[in-house]
């Protein structure tokens, strides 16, 4: 988190190659991460459905518990590690203060509602699995939105 | 701490929260809370199909859990070093018992497929104290970002 205490980073030739490197790799986890979802749970509400509850019709199985479990449990670490990470590089790079709030909230937030209502979908309600699927979708977009504006700034803004 | 930064660490507050009710959830469902559950997960039950694990099965279950538990601790931890517990006796002896505690519930399953069933109750309280010394730290880390 040194990136956070220096004073310019456009001029501070060891740090500016390092987080150019992080964002790039993050824009690649997040497009990597729309595959991976597809394949396993899906990313619509009818495949998520059939995945988590199983298609008689079809002979599909449903999801087990602990199976579900351990997916939720390894998205929760590793959604909160890469969005905590670019919250701050954003936080840093993102010159209007009150605009970064207000995107690190949406980004937040939707992130949350994306594991708490595939938790609930699961075990409760399955008809909110809709807004599992919106939720999902607007923190990926938004998490990609805000590598490429640090990215952006990181390089081409006049000062940072 | 600047505000932005507040948020992003107020919400990294709720992930854990979240991560550490998923962990109870996942401790319940495939061992169980209680010495005997643990006892039968590690041991195995042929009454009810349990087979005995390995070293090398234990080793694949904890090999993920020995970098996220270093890293989570560690940024969890590190967090109180900007409020005013940085420079307190608490934040060092804070910082030992979780390292110490995750040590203990990652291996403390070896000595029970040695044979010492006594293990199984340090399996379990250690579990539990992981979990009641990282709410604490959370907790610690509200009450400061609240009071700014």
């Amino acid at each position: 988190m040194r990136f956070t205490l220096i004073k310019d980073l456009k001029e501070d030739m060891a740090m500016k190659p390092l987080l150019n490197g992080l964002l790039v790799f993050m824009v690649l986890y997040f497009i990597a991460d729309f595959f991976v979802v597809n394949a396993t749970l899906g990313l619509l509400g009818e495949d998520i459905k059939m995945t988590l509850f199983g298609n008689i019709d079809e002979f599909i199985d449903p999801m087990d518990k602990s199976v579900f479990l351990e997916y939720l449990h390894g998205q929760i670490f590793f959604i909160m590690m890469i969005l905590l990470t670019l919250s701050t590089v954003y936080a840093r790079l993102c010159s209007i203060k009150r605009y970064s709030i207000i995107v690190i909230n949406i980004l937040m937030i939707s992130a949350l509602l994306s594991l708490v209502t595939l938790f609930v979908s699961y075990f409760y309600i399955p008809n909110i699995l809709g807004i599992y699927v919106i939720s999902f979708f607007i923190w990926h977009i938004m998490a990609f939105i805000m590598a490429l504006h640090s990215l952006w700034n990181l390089n081409f803004a006049t000062s940072i | 701490m600047q505000q932005a930064y507040r948020y992003a660490v107020l919400y990294f507050l709720l992930f854990s929260l979240l991560l550490l009710g998923s962990s109870l959830l996942l401790f319940e469902d495939k061992i169980g809370l209680s010495v005997s559950g643990v006892l039968e997960y590690y041991l195995g039950n042929e009454d009810k199909f349990l087979v005995e694990k390995s070293w090398l099965t234990i080793v694949k279950i904890i090999l993920p859990h020995i970098f996220a538990f270093g890293l989570f601790f560690m940024v969890v931890l590190h967090f109180l070093l900007f409020t005013k517990h940085r420079t307190s006796k608490q934040f060092i002896k804070l910082s030992y018992a979780i390292f110490f505690v995750g040590f203990l519930e990652l291996f403390s399953p070896y000595f029970i497929i040695m044979g010492l069933d006594f293990f199984a109750y340090l399996k379990l309280i250690s579990f539990i104290l992981l979990e009641l010394l990282v709410l604490y730290t959370l907790w610690l880390l509200l009450a400061s970002i609240y009071k700014h």
